[in-house]
């Protein structure tokens, strides 16, 4: 029954008298079983999203020693993960398809820039040499996240 | 970009009437199974069936829904985990259990669980949120409203002269030189000088001066400015990206492009905020199980705590209000370089401002000149010597001086001048016509060794009256001196009184005599006065003031010789009016020039960050809050449940209210200077 879900209360004597709320017993081989998928779970998913895969993608040097890179974004910016060599300027093209408008833009804080994305269109935004370190980026509204590592 | 916000907000429009439409569908389908009954009346039996609700909630799901299951998909892929994700799992897991209960109830009733859907779960909660999206959208539009305000400025065509002819043409065909005619009522569509007739031209949106300013030939207009009463014509001196308009925008973006040091810390926490709270939710389901057994009660706890973590509100809580802020800025002529110096100008302690174009007119005058009984040469061949020196110089003291002598020259040639040389904040010397003459502070001239008794007296009565004094030495000997006065700017005074209001150390920083420095002190209420510091020291006296614990510091100045102390302090401000060396090393530029404009920065400073501090706490505070009670946490203490429908909609509504409060910004008001003065 969701109706006392709906409420946001429910009380112990309902509970007991709803279908919904009653206890069942459970082989303790199921009890086992699913405390170990959950962790099993949990495990990965921490892994999949806060593990760190791959190095990344790196830019390719392109004329007068400009090094080049194409991010998709759709969703997320493809690659997410860019490498860049330090003290050579750096050209990203970005192709967006996702007709998101929280995408519409890309912010580079650490150089104070931010690019306009239009729909179906690639836009590219050239940064001057940089030293090695780490610069994130992000959509405008902070929500899709890309980070380029300079060495 | 306007165009496809517009795109975007009637697609979300649409998405939303059909999510409604069919949303209300299902609940009216779920009815009977809400209300604990087998049947309702005046329902059919088909209309409630799990099918139909099953063909009313998959197109909101997959149609209105689809963004965040693609959004999802996209950003697994990258290792990545944000909003799409928690929403799209969230209700992927409430209709897929459904599933199992539309087409395999079997399995739960031999669990002797009722075989029960929860499409209208899954179907509100995109609903909610996708109601989120949209008014989200339309606030963000909003702010960024000031830059697409600044732009719309600019009148899309000039009236240019060519070949001595009148043509109207788009205004991006106008290039630097080509002479432009401004009639009455019309706003200036490029920067340039004026070169024939007057007029009163209205800077407001620019500046923030409400008053407007006179405008005669020489005189420097700025485009998107409105040209009052008179009829003129100005030769074009910036178009494009050069013009004032194009740098304020340009500046203005700079700044919403930028961090603020506790958004730093806001996006670490987003980063692994959602992979937690998806483990959160793993925890509830398992230990709901445990301790039910009931794989169902157990599903909607998980479901819940995936749809009320808001991720959103977090990232939205710094740059909505940092966006808002640096354009409500821009509109009263306060340009923000960054949302570090949006920052740090709240948390300010000492404002130290320079005397020169910053708390005076930076218009000096001669207003007295004495010959001392030592001298010997004739008046006519000083001054002509004094004007030869000193018009090699940039100082606006030398500009005065030159302005005084030249009318009163007979001779309007002036002597040749070799081995000039400028000595930084203490004067200029040079041979003239075979003499060595030294035009500068008296400190100076004592600090060479001459001997400058006589000018005593009369330094201190100039002093006394505010005056900066230039002495004429000739061949080692004292021969005259100038009194030079700088008339303060009318709001100083009241500028300074607001400072002290606002709780902050207000400190003088001048290269003039000490006298002359805390006579001007005195007048605009000043009671700590930093004087006779060279250009070069001006930088040292910042850090000094900063070690000293009287930080953080601002330095407000406008010339070249403040750049130095500008970049050392934590916030240089610099006047609009003064020099562009000044304004690129500054990090907050007041357009007008006007010194109220100093507490008016501070002031918005400090509502954008309560501002930001409301929506961090409020952000973090819903999160800490609403996920332990989706989990279920409170239950066996008080019998609360969170309904998944409550917790989504909880959730599209937390980054609502973040960016509406943000918005509250806009009606941001400097206190003015007459009610902070008195």
């Amino acid at each position: 029954m969701l109706l006392p879900f709906l409420m946001a209360e429910g009380s112990a004597a309902r509970a007991a008298a709803e279908p919904l709320w009653r206890s069942i017993e459970q082989p303790s081989g199921l009890n086992v079983l699913v405390v170990v998928v959950g962790l099993a779970l949990i495990a990965w998913e921490l892994w999949w999203f806060l593990g760190r895969h791959g190095s990344g993608t790196a830019a390719k040097l392109g004329e007068q020693g400009i090094q080049e890179i194409t991010i998709t974004v759709d969703g997320g910016y493809i690659p997410a993960r860019i490498k860049a060599i330090a003290g050579r300027p750096l050209r990203l093209s970005f192709h967006r398809i996702d007709p998101s408008g929280c995408v519409a833009q890309v912010i580079f804080p650490d150089f104070h820039k931010s690019l306009d994305l239009p729909l179906n269109a690639t836009t590219s935004l050239e940064l001057p040499a940089t030293p090695p370190g780490i610069y994130p980026f992000h959509c405008g509204m902070n929500m899709v996240r890309g980070v380029m590592e300079v060495n | 970009m306007d165009r496809e916000l517009a795109q975007e907000l009637t697609l979300l429009r649409r998405k939303l009437t059909v999510a409604a439409v069919l949303t209300g569908l299902v609940v009216l389908a779920s009815l009977p199974h809400m209300l604990g009954l087998h049947s309702l009346a005046f329902l059919p039996g088909w209309f409630t069936s799990p099918w139909t609700q099953l063909l009313l909630s998959t197109p909101v799901l997959f149609w209105c829904g689809r963004e965040f299951f693609t959004g999802a998909a996209s950003a697994f892929r990258q290792h990545s985990a944000d909003m799409n994700t928690l929403v799209a799992a969230g209700t992927g897991i409430a209709w897929l259990a459904s599933l199992v209960a539309t087409f395999a109830p079997q399995l739960l009733r031999a669990e002797g669980l009722p075989a029960d859907v929860y499409y209208e779960t899954a179907a509100v909660i995109i609903t909610l949120i996708v109601l989120g999206r949209l008014l989200e959208a339309r606030a963000r539009g909003q702010t960024s409203e000031a830059i697409r305000r600044l732009l719309q400025l600019q009148p899309p065509t000039a009236r240019v002269l060519r070949n001595g002819v009148p043509q109207e043409i788009p205004v991006a065909l106008v290039v630097v030189g080509d002479q432009v005619q401004m009639r009455p009522g019309e706003k200036l569509p490029v920067d340039g000088v004026v070169v024939e007739g007057s007029s009163w031209v209205e800077e407001s949106m620019l500046t923030g001066e409400p008053t407007p300013v006179e405008k005669g030939p020489g005189d420097s207009v700025i485009g998107a400015s409105m040209n009052r009463s008179g009829s003129f014509s100005f030769r074009v001196s910036h178009v494009g990206s050069d013009t004032v308009l194009a740098q304020i925008v340009e500046l203005v973006r700079q700044a919403q492009s930028s961090r603020t040091r506790v958004q730093k810390l806001a996006d670490q926490v987003v980063g692994w905020f959602v992979p937690v709270v998806i483990a959160i939710a793993i925890t509830a389901f398992v230990v709901w199980f445990l301790v039910s057994g009931n794989p169902v009660l157990a599903m909607l706890f998980l479901v819940s705590v995936l749809v009320i973590a808001c991720p959103c509100a977090l990232g939205l809580a710094t740059p909505t209000s940092i966006m808002v802020a640096s354009g409500k800025g821009a509109e009263s002529g306060l340009i923000f370089r960054s949302a570090e110096a949006l920052e740090t100008a709240g948390g300010l302690r000492t404002i130290v401002l320079d005397k020169t174009g910053t708390l005076t007119l930076g218009h000096p005058e001669v207003t007295d000149f004495e010959r001392l009984p030592a001298g010997k040469l004739p008046v006519q061949t000083l001054l002509a010597a004094v004007a030869a020196l000193e018009e090699r110089s940039e100082h606006p003291l030398a500009e005065a001086i030159v302005g005084y002598i030249r009318p009163q020259l007979q001779d309007p040639q002036l002597p040749a001048v070799e081995g000039f040389e400028a000595v930084a904040g203490l004067g200029v010397q040079g041979n003239v016509a075979g003499r060595k003459v030294l035009v500068g502070t008296p400190r100076w001239m004592s600090e060479l060794g001459i001997d400058i008794t006589g000018l005593t007296p009369l330094v201190a009565r100039m002093e006394a009256a505010a005056c900066s004094v230039a002495a004429v030495v000739v061949d080692n000997r004292i021969e005259a001196c100038f009194g030079i006065a700088d008339p303060l700017k009318p709001s100083a005074a009241a500028a300074v009184v607001a400072l002290r209001r606002l709780g902050l150390q207000v400190v003088l920083l001048s290269g003039d005599a000490r006298r002359t420095a805390e006579v001007v002190a005195g007048q605009v209420g000043i009671e700590r006065v930093i004087a006779e510091v060279r250009p070069a020291d001006k930088a040292a006296v910042i850090r000094r003031l900063q070690e000293q614990g009287d930080g953080p510091v601002a330095m407000v100045g406008d010339g070249i010789n403040d750049a130095p102390a500008l970049a050392a302090a934590d916030v240089g401000i610099a006047m609009g009016t003064g020099t562009d060396v000044a304004i690129a090393a500054s990090d907050i530029t007041l357009i007008s020039g006007n010194l109220a404009g100093v507490p008016a920065a501070i002031e918005l400073s400090r509502h954008t960050m309560a501002n930001i501090r409301q929506n961090l706490f409020f952000a973090f505070a819903y999160n800490v809050a609403g996920i332990p009670i989706a989990a279920g946490l409170l239950f066996p203490f008080t019998g609360w449940l969170l309904s998944p429908m409550i917790a989504g909609g909880a959730m599209a509504f937390s980054s609502v209210s973040v960016v509406t409060n943000a918005l509250r910004l806009r009606r941001f008001r400097p206190t003015p200077l007459s009610v902070a003065a008195s």
